[in-house]
């Protein structure tokens, strides 16, 4: 196959290769359910995702009763969940932390990653470089194909005996090693799901490298494509060690090896029968080698998208497109070499913990160049305030808030008192929930009439925009407070602990936040799933911008272009002077 | 220092140490806070300044301004000296050079599912052997008291008590799964990993006392049930009640409900009280379901009090003994 799909970038874009025929005459299932149309597999991600980002959310408000209000029976569901979740309506120690570690898991492996790279990444990409499809479509189903059936062994972990995995979304051994039947289908559902991921980024490699039209160099890409192309190789190369280290926790679970037990161990009071002689913090620096560049895999993305919006909103070029570029080439080259600043409290000598605080600074400088850049785009702008720009336009001071907070915590000395506190929780989610789910709905609202050929509604969006910036917020600013006051994460009981008493009111209001944010999502569903059907039409370009996915029709048939498409420009050219109109689509060539 | 000693922002630091982590986390606040509002200024000028108005074109080229290149390089420098001036130093200067053995009194907390233990190596300052095969519920750390002579002065205690104003050294270890040892209060955090001991040192700076003092309260009697019905309870008397006379409940007594029957027969409807331990060690690692509940109380004791404590503890020793 992959010799075809060469073939067909060298032979060009002027024809639809030969091996997408089967479509033409293709039955129901290939067209819809395993096709190999980047569109169909692009929708299959982003549904899957936003459903599993449901559910992660779901788990999240169910803890945050048993937050606000410690050990009162949860109203409605409690008597729904099982045994291995609730006693008498009240929800469990045990079922806390299974919630735990299942909200984390779905959320960043399930979620955002499928959404931000399955979805959009599938989706845009292809569309964006001028392609027919990605460069090797059933490589791609099988990829989603492969992140079906992890995500459902997740689900399924539900209803295993003891219940699902409860070590954390990190499931640091030994405790991991010693837990219930849950963390296997933990550890085999993550290897389904880093399988889909690494199938995923060699086709986003290939596709950006191979498929691009005529005319569309490297440096005339779009952001986003960008931020995808560094985004695969981050997959690529750091989940490999992750792999490896969960068929080793496997194999501890159920071959009776200890890669991670160390000798000796005593569990209530008993030997443990495990060999000995392994190591518990090899697995974290397994893990967070992988899960360092993940983090710039969940906000990469992010930043793509805000970008595409701001340029088509603001109606000018980006400011500073280049150093754009080379900031998150420099970002996903430097996530390798900052892992570790997961675990300054494990011991770490003086040595150790400054090379890491050093590269975790430097790191911080290119993430102040991208945010910069992007608020100077503003200046002199003739900004339209649509509902996606609303979005991408919250991201910015969010994702600076989250930004800015990771400086105590990357350095040993303040992350003394921070580490492992909600003050964690507070920055991680402002990167990642105020900051990259902004920029996904910022994405929706935006390519939703390219995937449709419908508009969204604009007053169920602003309704939606303007609730949910205010709950969010209303979640996660009280946390810096509670961290900052000491308050752990992980906490079954918010009030086991005297420090943790006084914040308990803002535990509280944390808690209410949460529940009314999930209330305003309703708008948002209601407005997607009835513009798909009746929603105004949509033009082939209705925010008149400038990429490659606006030469499309909206929806795009199957090969994407009527006509390949020659790219005569640059990404955003808006409001060149002496032009007829505010932009020059990358389609277009120029009048003399 | 005022108000209570916990709250909202940083609670009261009680170690020599933790007062330069806190204003580390100051300094970098201000920064954050000074980069933020500056940015958000001129964002939200922007903003307002740069909305679609009829008749008004986008610049496609912005004038070439230098300012946000100064920005970027402000920014890099003062994360340098947030480095090399403050977090760097402090770091080596706290986790590098422990105190000398004699000036220290030595202590090994022990984690596991889910408390702490703490292994004092009594007079002879050494600690008795440790052999996990002998662990039972009624010996939980294996402590070889039969075969080690070392072992037979040895405390072993679910509560922490340290002498104000002398380093402590701490040895971390970990009977089963990773926790990790953290005081709030004295800005101490350390992972207790499973196979590995690794030791933190501080020096306490203020008092229970001290702390007992800012948290107490004024406790109705009258409808004592919510108080009692806490699990934080552990509240004691700060006063002899009744001031005046024989007292019928002591300064230190627990308040618990033979000790509030007695006041409110002796007609007394409110006491000032506050929590017996002031501080806690915690553990701040997911270790397990009971994760939550795993802690121990930390008493920071003036040196008559702790000799007095040691007391008891040894005296317990020789009961047991028997
Ligand atoms: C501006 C640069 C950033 C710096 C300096 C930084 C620093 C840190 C540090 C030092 C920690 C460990 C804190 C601790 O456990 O004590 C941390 C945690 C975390 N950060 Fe960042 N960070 C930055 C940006 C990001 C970004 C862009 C993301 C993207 C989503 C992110 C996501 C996370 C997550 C998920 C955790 C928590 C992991 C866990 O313990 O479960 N951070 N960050
Ligand atoms: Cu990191
Ligand atoms: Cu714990």
């Amino acid at each position: 196959m992959s010799t075809h799909a060469a073939a067909q970038a060298h032979a060009g874009h002027d024809q639809h290769g030969s091996g997408h025929d089967h479509h033409a005459h293709s039955s129901w299932w290939r067209t819809y359910v395993f096709s190999t149309d980047h569109k169909t597999i692009g929708i299959q991600y982003t549904i899957t995702a936003l459903c599993f980002l449901a559910f992660g959310f779901g788990l999240m408000l169910i803890m945050r009763w048993q937050l606000a209000y410690p050990s009162d029976p949860i109203p409605l569901i409690g008597g729904l969940l099982g045994k291995s979740l609730v006693e008498s309506g009240v929800l469990t120690g045990q079922g806390y932390n299974a919630l735990g570690a299942m909200h984390g898991t779905i959320m960043v492996f399930m979620a955002i990653v499928p959404l931000a790279v399955g979805g959009f990444g599938n989706y845009v990409v292809p569309l964006m470089v001028g392609a027919q499809d990605m460069a090797f479509p059933r490589l791609n189903m099988a990829s989603y194909w492969v992140f079906l059936p992890g995500g459902l062994i997740m689900l399924a972990s539900f209803f295993m005996p003891g219940g699902p995995a409860a070590s954390g979304w990190t499931s640091y051994p030994p405790l991991s090693n010693i837990a219930t039947m849950g963390q296997t289908a933990w550890l085999i559902g993550m290897i389904f799901l880093i399988t889909s991921s690494l199938l995923g980024s060699v086709n986003f490699i290939v596709t950006i490298v191979q498929l691009r039209a005529p005319g569309l160099s490297m440096f005339r890409l779009p952001f986003f494509v960008w931020a995808q192309f560094v985004t695969a190789f981050l997959l690529l190369l750091a989940f490999p060690p992750l792999e490896a280290a969960g068929v080793l926790q496997l194999m501890d679970r159920v071959a009776g090896t200890s890669f991670f037990m160390p000798q000796g161990l005593v569990v209530s009071q008993k030997l443990h029968e495990a060999v000995g002689g392994g190591s518990p913090l090899l697995w974290q620096h397994l893990f967070w080698f992988l899960a360092h560049p993940e983090v710039y895999v969940l906000i990469l993305p992010a930043l793509g998208i805000v970008s595409e919006v701001i340029a088509a909103n603001t109606r000018k070029p980006l400011w500073g497109y280049k150093s754009l570029v080379y900031a998150a080439l420099f970002l996903g080259f430097m996530s390798f070499i900052v892992w570790a600043h997961h675990m300054f409290m494990t011991g770490m000598g003086t040595t150790l913990s400054t090379f890491f605080q050093i590269t975790t600074m430097i790191i911080s400088i290119p993430s102040v160049i991208v945010l910069t850049a992007l608020i100077i785009s503003y200046h002199g702008a003739s900004i339209r305030y649509s509902v996606p720009m609303l979005f991408a336009t919250a991201f910015l001071p969010m994702f600076a808030i989250g930004g800015l907070t990771g400086l105590p915590l990357g350095l040993t000395a303040s992350d003394i008192h921070l580490h492992d506190t909600y003050y964690v929780i507070g920055h991680f989610h402002y990167v990642v929930a105020p900051g990259t789910i902004f920029a996904m709905f910022a994405g929706i609202y935006h390519w939703f009439p390219k995937v449709t050929g419908r508009m969204m509604n604009r007053t169920l969006g602003l309704i939606h925009f303007w609730f949910s910036f205010i709950f969010i917020n209303g979640v996660f600013m009280p946390m810096f407070f509670m961290g900052m006051a000491g308050a752990l994460r992980r906490q079954y009981d918010p009030e086991a602990q005297l420090h943790a008493e006084t914040v308990q009111g803002l535990s509280r209001m944390v808690s209410y936040s949460a529940w009314c944010l999930a209330a305003v999502q309703i708008p948002f569903v209601i407005n997607f799933f009835r513009s798909i059907w009746s929603g105004q039409p949509a033009s082939q370009n209705p925010w008149q911008a400038t990429t490659l996915e606006w030469a499309a029709p909206s929806p795009p048939p199957h090969g994407n272009f009527a006509q390949v498409p020659t790219v005569h420009c640059g990404p955003y050219e808006y409001s060149v002077p002496g032009e007829r109109r505010d932009f020059c689509p990358q389609f277009e060539a120029r009048e003399a | 220092m005022n108000g209570a000693p916990y709250g909202r922002w940083l609670p009261w630091n009680a170690s020599e140490h933790g007062g330069q982590i806190d204003s580390l986390i100051d300094v970098i606040h201000w920064f954050m806070l000074i980069l933020f509002v500056g940015w958000g200024i001129f964002f939200v000028y922007c903003l307002v300044r740069f909305r679609q108005k009829p008749g008004r074109n986008a610049a496609y080229e912005l004038p070439k301004g230098a300012a946000s290149k100064y920005a970027e390089v402000g920014v890099a420098i003062f994360e340098g000296f947030l480095l090399f001036g403050l977090s760097v130093p402090l770091w080596s200067r706290y986790k590098t050079a422990p105190p000398p053995p004699e000036k220290r009194m030595d202590v090994t907390a022990i984690g596991e599912q889910f408390a702490w233990n703490f292994h004092y190596p009594g007079k002879d300052g050494k600690y008795g052997r440790l052999d996990p095969t002998l662990i039972s519920s009624s010996n939980l750390l294996g402590l070889d008291k039969d075969g080690d002579p070392a072992a037979e002065d040895d405390i072993v205690s679910p509560e922490l008590h340290v002498p104000l104003n002398q380093d402590v050294y701490v040895r971390i270890r970990s009977k089963d799964v990773i926790h990790s040892f953290a005081i709030p209060a004295m800005r101490v955090k350390q992972d207790a990993v499973p196979g590995m001991e690794v030791p933190v040192w501080f020096k306490p700076t203020r008092s229970s006392d001290e702390f007992r003092e800012a948290m107490a309260r004024e406790y109705s009697l009258d409808q004592p049930t919510p108080l009692f019905n806490k699990k934080k309870a552990g509240l004691i008397l700060m006063e002899d009640y009744p001031a005046s006379g024989e007292p019928v409940a002591h300064k230190g007594d627990a308040l618990v409900n033979a000790t509030v029957e007695k006041l409110l027969a002796a007609g007394i409807k409110t006491v000032r009280a506050a929590p017996r331990a002031t501080m806690e060690v915690v553990c701040a690692q997911l270790c397990g379901m009971n994760h939550y509940s795993m802690k121990a109380p930390l008493f920071v004791d003036t040196p008559e009090q702790f000799e007095a404590w040691k007391t008891a503890q040894s005296a317990e020793i020789e009961i047991d003994l028997e």
